[in-house]
């Protein structure tokens, strides 16, 4: 059917679940009235504590850092909670912390002390809370750790975001020279072959070159309408699209009076052909100006020819 | 169940993919995951993310699923055909 993008998973679902995959069922459930999704693993993951990290570090980092002093938070009312119930919990001054609302300041700064690994050492706790304390250390270095990274991590996203474009712009500069480049090569002999006799020689040779370096930037602008995630600017867009349109009719007026082609030849022009032929206004992804689609409905006519 | 998906395949040379690419593609949009198995086999069990576009619907599905044919398509069914 013309997809040219296909490929296959040979092992199925036997080799996915024999290797662990977990698995996807669809359950009709008669009284939701509706499909319900019931995600099973297969065999069940087991949560240990790195998968619970796994899970903290792909939340975004608003959530991570409200996570974070909910924690904070939590504790703090704990130990203050602990002063009230057993009369008994954080130590300031040599004196027990009172449950009042003093004592819940002290008892959450001294929930961020621990949880920041600070430690003054001027408010301690006392019994099982020293417990609490430590728990409350660990896991606040953890999250804490998380956040840092994922500060780190967004830094680096936008470097690669960055380089990415660089890239980008690079290949889109090249397009358009090669492209400029053919376009002279093959209005050169057009002017040239001005008696319409068949092309021979060095000039023939010429002629395939440029042919093949057609086809590379062909390719390079059927992946930008197809596949790529940036798109250039519609002006860039639009006189790429007229370079190419343009180049195709020289290509053609020459290929009228080419009616031996070597193999090369005519295996580039299918190449030609089938891409250029999925150039048009309609049936690329996105959608554009009526100008662009102009040109690309210009393009799939003048590979129609060729084909 | 000897299934395979000869209207997608591209003419001559088939291109197959690895476990490990699917886990770590599988939340990819680009990255479209075809299982050809009969609709009742899909609903008892899929790799998550795939869609259910059975051999026998292909001729008449697959344009509406993916209407663009650079999409990058993978098909799995039951099992090593």
């Amino acid at each position: 059917m013309g997809y040219a993008n296909v490929r296959h998973y040979v092992g199925g679902m036997a080799d996915w679940v024999e290797s662990g995959g977990s698995v996807e069922r669809v359950e009709s459930a008669a009284d939701s009235g509706g499909p319900v999704r019931n995600i099973q693993a297969h065999p069940p993951r087991r949560l240990s504590w790195a998968n619970w990290l796994d899970i903290l570090v792909n939340w975004p980092l608003e959530k991570l850092v409200g996570f974070w002093l909910a924690i904070i938070i939590f504790f703090g009312f704990i130990y203050w909670a602990a002063g009230i119930g057993m009369g008994w919990g954080l130590l300031a001054n040599n004196t027990l912390v009172k449950p009042d609302l003093e004592g819940l300041g002290t008892a959450i700064y001294f929930s961020f002390v621990t949880a920041l690994s600070i430690g003054y050492g001027d408010v301690i706790p006392l019994g099982p809370l020293r417990i609490l304390a430590v728990t409350e250390g660990i896991a606040g270095l953890l999250i804490f750790g998380c956040v840092i990274s994922k500060l780190v991590s967004r830094r680096q996203e936008e470097l690669t975001e960055e380089i990415h474009r660089t890239t980008f712009e690079d290949r889109l500069d090249r397009v358009r020279t090669n492209l400029h480049l053919v376009f002279s090569d093959l209005e050169a002999l057009d002017e040239f072959n001005t008696d319409h006799s068949a092309l021979t020689g060095h000039v023939l040779q010429r002629f395939e070159s440029s042919v093949r370096v057609f086809i590379g930037e062909l390719k390079t602008i059927h992946d930008l309408l197809y596949r790529t995630r940036l798109l250039p600017e519609e002006d860039a867009m639009e006189s790429l699209l007229a370079n190419l349109a343009l180049c195709l009719t020289f290509l053609t007026e020459l290929l009228n009076s080419q009616p031996q082609r070597s193999q090369g030849l005519t295996a580039g022009l299918r190449t030609i052909g089938s891409l250029a032929n999925e150039i048009c206004g309609e049936c690329v992804p996105q959608t554009y100006a009526p100008a662009l689609k102009q040109w690309m409905d210009q393009i799939q006519d003048l590979a129609k020819k060729i084909a | 169940m000897k299934q395979t998906a000869p209207h997608l395949e591209t003419s001559g040379h088939k291109q197959t993919v690895s476990r490990e690419e699917i886990l770590s593609r599988v939340q990819d949009p680009a990255f479209a995951l075809v299982n050809v198995m009969p609709k009742e086999a899909f609903e008892s069990g899929h790799i998550p993310h795939s869609v259910n576009l059975p051999v026998a619907e292909i001729e008449t599905k697959a344009r509406q699923i993916f209407p663009h044919v650079a999409r990058e398509i993978t098909v799995y069914c039951a099992g090593p055909t």
